[in-house]
């Protein structure tokens, strides 16, 4: 008998990943050609946050959440979970901090990007997000459409805004703004491990 | 539900009533099913008392637990309205879903909008105190959802906020509102509070995790419910499909005892077959997304059933694989 941890979990993950991933492709289907200006959009928040322009890259950052909390979770997730609409709600409230960051200018980095493990993790995560995760999907063999790009999937867009919060960030409010995209990969990462155990 | 009976299936029935007393001290009663093309015998599906008004229901109805949880994708829709077709055709009765199962009732309101609501229809619901509203505000909003005007039997889901949602369902039936009433657990959880119920509540069904790995309802709920009279619904009958998968992977053939004594044609007639014969149980509801797979799932609400020395072979072999 499954344990009550894994019965638990299972609640939140009412479909197959056969659906999910249909899901994703339909995603990508329905929002083509815009993966490309997403996907330009990164480097460029990239470029700003390298170039120590924190506060423009946080501008940039705020709608891309904007769009995933409505056009990914509430407009497609959530039609399959329940939780779609709260997770939805959760991504819209991030771009809303950020917004407020990019307008308060406060903690933002007040130095430019170095050499630190931060940016430097911060760099290889937003180029992972950018570049690596579209050709995961590929690599498995999923389709086209289905390769999940910054700014239109919520994985990419969680690993690369947590780069770039690591490279533009400091103290408390990167503490807080890390908070939505890490919690959403640990549900996105206990998300695929159900879908893909045997139940 | 409603039956009509022509003068053949009078005769179908009178000769399925003939077999179902030769079978091995089961409650079952037979009627007939609609034959699908690809089934060329004359074949009965077995049916079980439900309730005190003398209904019956198929032995083998449907579950759409993650299968019809495809939101509004028109490729899926029209892939899972063939199972629903293919499930009344093979003379299905019972369709169980919930509002956990986020679109899964919007999906069942899609397929029977296009194949219409057939007298066979016994639709089984669910409340569940995370959807938000009262009981009776869900219930409004799944019958809009499935496009019914009645629910035969709603649940109460895994056993959130029983008390409240039961009085409310309780006092739907007693208005005629609703056909039955029940309350449901799963994975083999709160079985003691689930035997509480059964003894102090006046409920139809009881919906519990019961496959041949997973037999602990046998001890005290499954005889309870016979001893009150409450209909059995047997959800996670392939537990979660890993049943399935395990004897696939392994490469595992039926053994010919089960083909020669409970007529057995493939492992999921092995594994309900099991199921249903419990004389307690009513109704397993296997969940599939193929058309295939419910032909094999339907398949094990006809012929013989294992008898009682038969599915304790059926345990000891099966704990042997």
């Amino acid at each position: 008998m499954s344990g009550g941890a894994g019965y638990q979990l299972q609640q939140f993950i009412p479909f197959s990943s056969d659906v999910y991933l249909r899901l994703l492709e339909r995603i990508g289907e329905t929002y083509w050609p815009w993966h490309i200006a997403t996907l330009l959009l990164g480097v460029i928040v990239l470029l700003l946050a390298l170039r120590h322009k924190a506060s423009a890259g946080c501008m940039l950052l705020a709608p891309l959440w904007l769009f995933v909390g409505y056009g990914f979770f509430l407009q497609h997730y959530a039609e399959l979970n329940w939780a779609g609409n709260y997770i939805g709600y959760a991504f819209i409230a991030e771009a809303l901090l950020l917004l407020c960051i990019a307008l308060s200018g406060k903690g933002l980095a007040k130095t430019a990007p170095d050499k630190r493990p931060a940016v430097v993790i911060g760099l290889a995560l937003a180029l992972t997000g950018l570049v690596g995760w579209p050709f995961i999907g590929l690599l498995s063999g999923n389709s086209s459409f289905q390769a999940a790009v910054f700014g239109i999937y919520a994985d990419p867009t969680a690993i690369v805004t947590l780069g770039l919060l690591l490279i533009m960030l400091r103290g408390w409010l990167l503490w807080l703004s890390a908070i939505i995209p890490l919690l959403w990969l640990v549900v996105s990462g206990l998300t695929w491990w159900v879908l893909l155990t045997p139940q | 539900m409603h039956t009509r009976l022509s003068r053949r299936q009078s005769l179908k029935l009178l000769g399925a009533a003939v077999a179902a007393g030769l079978l091995p001290s089961l409650p079952v009663v037979a009627t007939p099913a609609l034959v699908s093309a690809a089934d060329k015998s004359p074949a009965v599906l077995l049916r079980k008392p439900i309730g005190k008004q003398g209904n019956t229901l198929p032995v083998i109805g449907m579950g759409t637990w993650r299968t019809f949880n495809v939101g509004s994708d028109p490729k899926l829709l029209d892939a899972r309205t063939q199972v629903v077709k293919a499930f009344f055709e093979l003379g299905g009765g019972l369709i169980d879903s919930s509002p956990m199962y986020g679109s899964a009732p919007d999906v069942m309101g899609y397929a029977l909008r296009k194949l219409g609501i057939p007298d066979s229809l016994f639709s089984a619901e669910k409340v569940w105190s995370p959807a938000g509203g009262s009981a009776r505000e869900q219930v409004a909003e799944l019958k809009k959802r499935w496009q019914v005007a009645q629910f035969n039997l709603v649940q109460v889901h895994n056993l959130t906020d029983w008390r409240e949602h039961l009085a409310a369902l309780q006092q739907m039936k007693a208005e005629g509102s609703l056909g039955y009433i029940g309350i449901t657990t799963s994975h083999g959880r709160r079985h003691q509070e689930l035997e509480q119920i059964m003894t102090s509540q006046d409920i139809d069904f009881i919906q519990l995790t019961y496959n041949i790995t997973h037999r602990e309802a046998e001890q005290r709920l499954l005889p309870l419910a016979q001893e009150k009279g409450i209909a059995v619904i047997a959800n996670r009958p392939f537990d979660g499909g890993s049943l399935i998968k395990g004897l696939q992977r392994r490469g595992e053939s039926l053994p010919d005892w089960a083909k020669a004594e409970c007529g057995c044609t493939n492992w999921a007639d092995f594994l309900l077959k099991f199921i249903v014969s419990h004389p307690a149980l009513t109704c397993a509801i296997p969940a599939t997304t193929q058309v295939a797979h419910m032909q094999e799932n339907m398949s094990a609400g006809h012929g013989p059933m294992p008898s009682a020395s038969a599915r304790k072979r059926m345990q000891r072999y099966f704990a042997a694989l």
